[in-house]
């Protein structure tokens, strides 16, 4: 058996849109989070300027910060590692899961340079000690190092490791660990905010039909089914 | 091709040579390098500290500041030198207590104190971080707050806006901080109000080290509270409460943790339900946390609960020993998070008996015994005392609930070998817990043994075919005299109403020599248990009564002789009790008992029985008369000429006047011995 819902028409749906009111400062604030807390330097600035609207924290941090996360983009741990660590030397030294991933993708990065005795060597001397301290390193370290096993890497089990996503994945971990450091929020909020709607008219299904949000990102109201 | 490698150019010897470098650009770049390898890698920290590299770093330190204090001025390379430095020493010192003590050694404290002065802003916040990790260490220096200019330099990095160096005035002041004159002095100088002021203006990791300060302030210092709390109008302490609702988990675990101390030192705060109730579900909340918040919760819950009924009881309200379970069963926790769950199941198991009635419906017993052979030493102590807490359940040992291999056998295997020396043993860090005291891993095993030996049922023949008895033996025979009593004692619950077999093959495994020198043992503990267990030995059954005849009445010359001499009075109670249980018997056994009341005499006029029969503790007065009742009990032939003994002794009489004794049991006894007496004729 059915529960019927209630259906909410366009034109009532909208009416009691057009009710709620939101401030412009406070859309702009969050779009200024979003820009400085993902690191947009320079739309930032232009975003201040144009809207009056302050940042949160420091705009030259930002800077600082996207440099290290660029760099991991690219591949350049090492150099990521020693910004990080003249930003603040603490991060690393208190973050030993983040350590030592930037380590592992020091060595995914001198695999996939060819660089094989190096990789070893590196392994060995840098990885194979966190792995004796930590149960989940082990296993870590070790299908990474299993990459050099393979002769097609693309294909193998682990490839996933070469791709362009592990460096995405481990700078935003750094990211996101700077961010922790100068005690700022690591997530910008509107992708909060947009889950919080997608749950809101999760739950609203249940009792209602009204025009829905189906697609985030043109927004448009698409009408209840008849 | 030659296998120079990105590695081997930066090998740490190579390294430290360069660090002796004139160049001030080789010498900076040196420094960078090492810093960066130190920096989140333990191993690479030790093989530096090997090498000398702290002297050397500090070295550099000290000759940098030489340098601008004599040319009153800091250039950049100087500066750069500084900051790569200062931030070397602090990343030796981070977490790596051989690396704290290796920079306070090399003399680098006062430079990295003198570096908070220098105008350069990187210099300065380099210097302050260092130190801080210094101060994170039990090994930093002790900071005199007792001094004004100390005192004054304190205040004074408090005040700074910037983060490390206020945050530097929060750990000396957690760190430093032991007594009450300390705490008094904190106060009175207006370090807690600017530590309140952090707490509502201050940056997330200001607000986090002004908590730990403040509970380091406030600890067993009901008067500080009370000046700090009392002056507030409205909800004091608010701006402490308040934080427990924060975001940041570690900001609700610190404030939790400085609410219980408060509560802890000055239980009129916090009498509120509403606000115990939000503490235990926000610490029962942060069990889910996985980081070190997590680890660390279960043990402010512990230090809450411990020994307090009512909050106990307000945590089993609040579903705490199904959440505590609910983790426990997750398994592959971290050693330190296992250790705080199972203490604070213990804590929570420790008085009540719905806790345990809960503890046991969970089956959580099965995790508990898991637990007793975890590879972590501080797991299985902690699964040990929780044992030892739930078995004081008496409703489930009659049940036998206890006496099975699963919980048996890993417990006897958790007995030390008995020839390991003091220096063997494991002593546990005394923590917050109110009922804290230093725990042996082998006397936390012998706890859990010993409530499970008092198990009422025939089962107890398990823990003789595991070789436990025999173990428990060996173990009298210790030198540490805690694993002495402790074995004793768990020798007593067993043998307690156990059947005669069982009995002499105790007594035959002790053997009369070694029970005997146990009850003369140089400790009054050690005493009190060899006594008890000679009570429960010979108890019960006539013939049993003849092991403390044996080789020549070995043990009942030591317990007279222990009587005469007891420094407490539970000794007396235990020997009392056992000379009572012997006097139960025939004859001779009477005859033997009255012998040992008065040869122990001496030089002394008064027999200790008279001693015993005017103590304040009516134990012993009550198992004195009991005795006195078996002697001169009308049954036994030899009754009169005993009585006349007593009488002579001036026995009689002090009976005499006990007939309005304040305790029921002593009266009714008195009596009985005066009805038996008349039976003979008094006067």
């Amino acid at each position: 058996m059915t529960t019927s819902k209630k259906t909410i028409t366009r034109d009532e749906w909208e009416k009691r849109l057009n009710d709620v009111k939101i401030r412009k400062e406070d859309m702009n604030k969050l779009v200024m989070n979003f820009l400085v807390t993902e690191g947009y330097v320079e739309a930032a600035e232009k975003f201040r300027m144009e809207s009056g609207t302050e940042p949160d924290i420091d705009l030259a941090t930002i800077s600082e910060r996207m440099a290290v996360k660029k760099a991991v983009q690219c591949g350049n741990v090492e150099d990521a590692i020693e910004k990080v660590n003249d930003l603040n030397p603490e991060i690393l030294d208190t973050n030993p899961q983040l350590f030592f991933h930037l380590q592992q993708q020091r060595l995914i990065e001198l695999i996939r340079n060819g660089k094989i005795e190096e990789a070893l060597e590196f392994a060995q001397e840098e990885l194979a000690p966190r792995g004796e301290e930590n149960q989940s390193f082990l296993e870590e370290l070790e299908r990474t190092v299993s990459l050099l096993a393979f002769e097609d890497v693309s294909n193998c089990p682990v490839g996933e490791l070469l791709d362009i996503s592990q460096r995405l994945k481990t700078a935003s971990e750094v990211n996101a660990a700077i961010l922790t450091s100068q005690s700022h929020e690591k997530d910008p909020k509107l992708p909060s905010l947009l889950k919080m709607l997608l749950w809101a008219q999760n739950q609203l299904d249940e009792k209602f039909d009204y025009p829905r949000i189906n697609d985030l990102s043109s927004a448009t109201l698409e009408d209840p089914a008849v | 091709m030659p296998s120079a490698t990105a590695v081997n150019k930066h090998r740490p010897s190579e390294l430290l040579s360069r660090l002796a470098s004139d160049d001030p650009e080789v010498k900076v770049r040196a420094l960078r390098e090492v810093k960066n390898q130190i920096i989140g890698n333990p191993t690479k920290k030790l093989s530096f500290l090997k090498l000398g590299a702290v002297p050397a770093v500090a070295g550099i330190l000290a000759d940098s500041i030489d340098e601008v204090t004599n040319n009153n001025n800091c250039n950049s390379n100087t500066s750069n030198i500084l900051v790569q430095s200062a931030a070397a020493l602090g990343s030796f010192a981070c977490g790596f207590d051989a690396g704290v003590q290796a920079v306070l050694d090399a003399g680098a404290f006062p430079n990295l104190l003198r570096l908070l002065a220098n105008p350069n802003e990187k210099v300065a916040d380099a210097g302050a971080r260092a130190l801080r990790m210094i101060y994170q260490s039990k090994l930093a220096p002790k900071y005199d707050f007792l001094q004004q200019k100390n005192m004054e330099f304190l205040i004074s990095l408090l005040n700074s806006e910037k983060e490390n160096v206020s945050g530097l005035g929060a750990s000396i002041i957690t760190r430093s901080c032991e007594t009450s004159l300390e705490q008094k002095a904190l106060f009175d100088a207006g370090i807690l109000r600017k530590l309140n002021s952090l707490l509502g203006g201050g940056s997330l990791s200001q607000r986090d080290a002004s908590l730990e300060s403040l509970a380091t302030i406030f600890r067993n210092n009901p008067e500080v509270i009370s000046k700090f709390a009392g002056p507030e109008i409205g909800r004091p302490l608010s701006s402490i409460i308040d934080l427990v609702k924060d975001r940041h988990p570690r900001t609700r675990l610190l404030a939790c943790m400085c609410l219980i101390v408060i509560r802890n030192a000055s239980p009129h705060f916090l009498q509120d339900i509403g606000i115990k109730s939000k503490i235990i579900h926000i610490l029962l909340e942060l069990l889910d946390d996985p980081s070190q918040v997590g680890d660390e919760a279960p043990f402010a819950f512990s230090s809450l609960i411990a020994q307090k009924e009512d909050l106990q009881k307000l945590a089993l309200e609040a579903n705490a020993i199904d959440k505590l379970y609910h983790h426990l069963k997750k398994g592959s926790l971290h050693p330190r998070r296992y250790e705080g769950i199972l203490l604070a199941l213990a804590d929570m198991c420790s008085k009540l008996e719905s806790c345990r009635s809960k503890f046991l419906s969970l089956q959580v017993l099965n995790l508990v015994a898991d637990a007793l052979t975890d590879h972590n030493a501080g797991v299985r102590t902690a699964a040990c005392v929780c044992l030892k807490n739930v078995t004081r359940s008496i409703k489930n040992l009659s049940a036998g609930y206890f006496m099975n291999e699963i919980i048996v056998i890993p417990l006897v295997q958790l007995f030390p070998d008995p020839s390991t020396s003091v220096q063997g043993f494991r002593w546990q860090e005394k923590s917050e817990r109110p009922d804290t005291f230093p725990l042996l891993d082998a006397v936390a095993a012998l706890g859990a043994v010993s409530n499970i030996m008092v198990d009422f049922t025939t089962r107890k023949s398990i823990f003789v075919q595991c070789g436990g008895m025999k173990q428990l033996v060996q173990l009298a025979k210790s030198m540490e005299s805690a694993v002495r009593s402790n074995a004793l004692w768990a020798l007593k619950n067993f043998v307690f109403q156990a059947d005669n077999r069982l009995k002499e093959g105790v007594f035959s495994e002790l053997t009369a020599s070694l029970l005997s020198s146990l009850i003369s043992d140089p400790e009054p503990s050690v005493q009190e248990q060899a006594l008890a267990l000679v009570r429960n030995l010979v108890d019960g059954c006539i013939n049993l009564i003849e092991l403390v005849f044996a080789e020549d009445g070995l043990i009942l010359g030591a317990i007279g002789r222990q009587l005469q001499c007891a420094s407490k009075a539970e000794i007396g109670i235990q020997g009392m009790y056992a000379l009572c249980n012997v006097a139960s018997g025939n004859e001779f056994h009477k005859e033997a008992v009255i012998q040992q009341l008065f040869t122990q005499m001496g030089d002394k006029n008064q027999s200790f029985v008279i001693k015993f029969l005017q103590s304040n503790d009516c134990q012993l007065r009550t198992a004195t008369v009991w005795t006195i009742v078996n002697l001169t009990c009308p049954s036994s032939p030899g009754a009169p000429g005993r009585l006349e003994k007593l009488r002579n002794a001036g026995i009689i009489s002090q009976i005499k006047n006990m007939v309005n004794d304040p305790c029921v049991d002593v009266k009714l006894r008195v009596r009985t011995v005066l009805g038996q007496s008349m039976a003979f004729g008094d006067n």
